[in-house]
């Protein structure tokens, strides 16, 4: 039986167990292209990254800041989405494809959908601006702007992953507690709050935890809307290691952040995931 | 008349309900409205785009000029032809090897008990929270040293152990749905524990092992770093060479929504004719 | 205090009748059990009176109030799911409570109503509990007290005993019988268990395919059924038919099958004779199936073959075989010797005979 893991087991080992052993290694040595010997140099690497004003000022809160509101709204979004999905109407099926389309797409390809809307100059919300009677806005020109379209595109991008997760949910959600409901008076937003919230609570406690933890590594989006700019004003983790390793070929200082990053979210995700069991369990 | 009074109840208890019926009506067209704007919009505006001609493309909003000279321009373009190619054979093989290797690997999850599992699902978690860029790093030196660097392998061998993580466990999921008293009677009618699992435990599984490979045929073709990171000129993929495009020509929006609106073309179908399948494995 | 009128209620979904026709008055305070099979359109009725359901066409009444176009909430009642719906991460407390709050009542009479209905059901110990933590027949109990504070018009039960197992379906059947009498109220019970139909009910409706059968006090249900279905459905073990052929001969009446001849008694004669076809059905129950020869003047016995038999300590069920036909006759003495494959002689109860009518099924009165 053993037999039946050993190929998974092998590719794991050499593409996952390997580059990890290799990273650590690389994080301890001065390892850039001008310097063949490598050389030993401690923990140097993450003194500097946890030193460095960049790090700590900027890319931290962007990361957890863009981590919290994609998130946050999308959630809001997705509970709204699947309620709207939630009862049977001629076009649902279509009106579900097209909820559906943005998550299906590549975020490369949503994230240059976005510039292309938001483009300054011949922008669909440019000339929509423009008829309203305001000036155009440089949207990736400065920080906020910049990073409001960011998120904007990441909740575009997952608010259909929440809205089918949760519509699945409702699904199953037993009919009788609700007809009870009806029976007992509970107006609509008393019914959601007291039987529909609580009872998705499972379910929404697991969204919310693995969507976090992939939320923590956004790259692509990022990366195409500003890639970190303005002046790296919207840098989040990834591209700041991305950025240390293969723009400034310091792959000592780019393993010491994939590292540090590592363990902020292990250990962000282990106590949400703690939350998220005594959440799951309350409701049950 | 059992069966009816399931059906019946797919109509639940909702918040709409306390509206008047014509306002009830209004919201939800409101509802649809919006919704189409804001998710189908964007890639709306896309696709008009890519049927522009190149001077058209800054007046988009206004004239009837269109064209599919784009899409001929990014035909005859040997190395964005190249990247599709690239990208689909890539996205293809890590699909079919990845679920060739996880469902003996996740249906021995699932049905032994034992340190080995136990110690596969910590491995995997573990993997699960990790994030990307703390990984492609160290493998970009791996691959770097096995001298597979722009190769398909070493752009599909990360590919595959990424899935397998997932994939063990998701099967193992599947199987766990599959009761095993059907296996045991394949057992006493005389199948050895490789029939039982090959002859009554995969044929129950295809309609869930179906929709994660249309799901990761999908997340390969749409992935971003791995391909950023792992790949040069001989293996580039279409979501890189596409970002490249956003750099370097950054105002030549026409060539670049026909490209996009091709690169996305296979989540369009999937989305359209696999529907059932995507909903199911987006759930898992 | 109210009296419920359905009046001609149908309710289809598209061209499915599930409820046909349906004309019912329940008087104030009267319990009534709507019982019959699975599909037969008795929850469908109850979820009309509810509101959880529209109606097709047709009219209800609650009190002097036409409740077709009511949300639920504005009809005054109360009801108790088959899965009780409990709001499962809610103490028992605010179960009962959910209600009241929602009708803005002051959290101090809610307080009094809830304590009130505890002590009723005998749950104020629960009452800090989740659903979860309770038992099924708990359970059953928070979801009855969540009917009660609320003091509605009309009580609707829909099948609230069947996930219990069978003695503590038993011990509920007694506990509603003794919450009735302390807490009077139009009541509509549905269920498939005839049992708990002719226990629970002042009057109890037999419903099949969408249609009311009969609607009459159990004894009227049980002796005199008005149709096949009634007669067949109600009592257990169930009422035996014989295909029969009524027969003149030495001035009386008989009714005859395979190795089966009996007298049929002379008050049912005349009826009998008003028929056009001489082939019936003939039911009899099984505790009208006796051993031995009947008393002179109701004619003479017949032979049947015993098939199986069953012990019950009190009693004996036997299995005979009669021509082709197989009777089980019930109220056997536990301690009479019968011997498997043997001829015996049995009776029958000349005041348990029904006859119906072999196409309609419809009794013949």
């Amino acid at each position: 039986m053993l037999l039946l893991i050993a190929p998974a087991g092998i590719v794991l080992v050499l593409f996952q167990i390997v580059p990890i052993v290799f990273g650590a290694n690389a994080s301890f040595r001065d390892w850039q292209l001008f310097n063949p010997a490598q050389t030993w140099v401690g923990l140097k690497h993450y003194l500097y990254i946890l030193g460095d004003s960049t790090f700590l000022t900027i890319v931290l809160p962007n990361t957890f800041l863009l981590t919290f509101l994609s998130v946050t709204l999308s959630l809001i979004g997705g509970l709204a989405l699947a309620h709207y999905l939630h009862r049977n109407f001629a076009g649902q099926w279509l009106m579900q494809t097209i909820i559906l389309l943005p998550q299906m797409i590549a975020p490369v390809i949503g994230a240059m959908m976005m510039r292309w809307v938001f483009n300054d100059q011949f922008g669909v919300v440019a000339a929509f601006l423009d008829w309203v009677g305001f000036g155009p806005i440089s949207w990736l020109a400065q920080r906020w702007p910049s990073f409001f379209i960011v998120i904007l595109t990441d909740v575009w991008i997952w608010t259909p992953w929440f809205a089918l997760i949760l519509l699945a949910g409702l699904r199953s959600l037993p009919r009788e507690p609700f007809e009870a409901a009806q029976i007992d008076a509970a107006g609509a937003w008393r019914t959601f709050t007291h039987l529909t919230l609580p009872m998705l609570r499972p379910v929404i406690a697991v969204c919310v935890l693995i969507r976090s933890i992939d939320a923590f590594r956004t790259f692509d989006v990022v990366w195409i809307l500003t890639g970190g700019g303005p002046a790296r004003s919207t840098e989040v983790f990834s591209i700041y290691t991305y950025v240390e390793t293969f723009v400034n070929l310091d792959f000592g200082r780019g393993s010491a952040a994939a590292i540090i990053g590592a363990l902020i979210i292990l250990v962000v995700a282990g106590a949400m995931y703690k939350v998220a069991g005594r959440v799951a369990d309350v409701a049950r | 008349m059992m069966a009816l009074c399931a059906k019946k109840s797919d109509r639940r208890y909702r918040w709409t309900d306390a509206l008047a019926p014509g306002g009830r009506r209004a919201l939800f067209l409101l509802a649809t409205i919006a919704i189409v704007l804001l998710f189908l919009g964007p890639i709306v505006i896309l696709v008009v785009t890519s049927l522009r001609p190149g001077w058209a493309v800054f007046y988009i909003y206004r004239g009837t000029d269109f064209t599919l000279q784009n899409y001929r321009d990014v035909l005859a373009t040997e190395a964005v032809m190249h990247a599709f190619v690239n990208s689909f054979l890539v996205a293809t093989l890590a699909t079919i090897v990845s679920i060739g290797v996880t469902v003996s690997s996740g249906y021995m999850l699932s049905r032994f008990r034992g340190p080995i599992p136990r110690a596969w699902f910590g491995t995997i978690y573990v993997f699960r929270t990790v994030p990307y860029i703390s990984w492609v790093l160290p493998l970009y030196l791996v691959c770097y040293h096995l001298g597979i660097y722009d190769t398909y392998a070493g752009i599909l061998l990360p590919h595959i152990a990424v899935h397998i993580c997932f994939f063990s466990w998701i099967m193992k999921g599947f199987f766990d749905g599959i009761d095993p008293s059907m296996e045991y009677a394949a057992l006493i009618d005389g199948c050895t524990r490789w029939g039982a699992f090959l002859r009554v435990a995969l044929p129950s599984a295809i309609p869930a092992i179906a929709a994660l490979g249309i799901l990761s045929w999908l997340y390969t073709w749409n992935e971003f770093l791995f391909a950023l990171i792992l790949t040069g000129h001989n293996t580039a993929l279409i979501t890189v060479t596409m970002a490249q495009f956003v750099t370097e020509l950054g105002t030549a929006w026409n060539l670049m929504s026909a490209m996009a609106v091709m690169a996305m073309g296979p989540a369009i179908i999937i989305t359209l004719f696999a529907q059932k399948y995507v909903v199911r494995g987006l759930r898992i | 205090m109210a009296q419920v009128v359905l009046e001609e209620v149908n309710k289809e979904y598209g061209s499915v009748r599930a409820v046909v026709d349906v004309n019912l008055t329940i008087a104030n305070e009267e319990f009534v059990v709507l019982v019959g099979p699975s599909g037969c359109g008795k929850s469908t009725t109850l979820r009309m009176v509810a509101g959880l359901e529209e109606i097709t066409r047709g009219v209800i009444r609650i009190g002097e109030r036409v409740v077709n176009r009511l949300p639920p909430k504005d009809r005054d009642i109360a009801m108790v799911f088959q899965n009780y719906a409990l709001y499962q991460h809610m103490t028992a407390y605010d179960n009962l409570a959910f209600g009241l709050r929602n009708r803005k009542v002051p959290e101090a009479d809610i307080k009094t109503e809830v304590m009130h209905a505890a002590a009723v059901l005998g749950i104020e110990q629960l009452l800090s509990r989740k659903p979860r933590e309770l038992s099924g027949g708990q359970q059953q109990r928070v979801a009855l007290g969540r009917c009660m504070v609320r003091h509605p018009q009309v009580f609707l039960f829909d099948e609230p005993l069947s996930n219990l197992d069978a003695k503590l379906r038993a011990q509920m059947r007694i506990e509603l019988k003794r919450l009735r009498e302390r807490v009077a109220t139009t009541s509509i019970y549905v269920t498939h268990d005839q049992v708990e139909a002719m226990t629970l009910g002042d009057r109890v409706v037999v419903m099949l395919d969408g249609r009311i059968q009969q609607a009459a006090t159990p004894l009227v249900i049980y002796n005199r059924p008005r149709n096949r279905f009634v007669a067949g459905f109600i009592g257990a073990p169930a009422m035996n038919f014989l295909s029969v052929e009524l027969q003149n001969s030495d001035d009386r009446l008989h009714a005859v099958a395979e190795n089966f001849r009996i007298r049929v008694p002379q008050d049912r004669v005349g009826e009998l004779s008003r028929q056009r076809t001489r082939d019936v059905v003939l039911g009899v129950r099984p505790e009208h199936v006796l051993m031995g020869e009947p008393r002179p003047e109701h004619g003479t016995g017949f032979d049947a073959n015993v098939e199986v038999t069953e012990q019950l300590g009190a009693e004996l069920l036997v299995a005979v075989r009669v021509g082709g036909a197989t009777l089980l006759a019930s109220r056997i003495d536990a301690e009479a010797t019968l011997v498997l494959h043997q001829p015996l002689r049995l009776s029958l109860d000349p005041r348990g005979l029904h006859f119906f009518d072999r196409k309609s099924g419809e009794a013949i009165r």
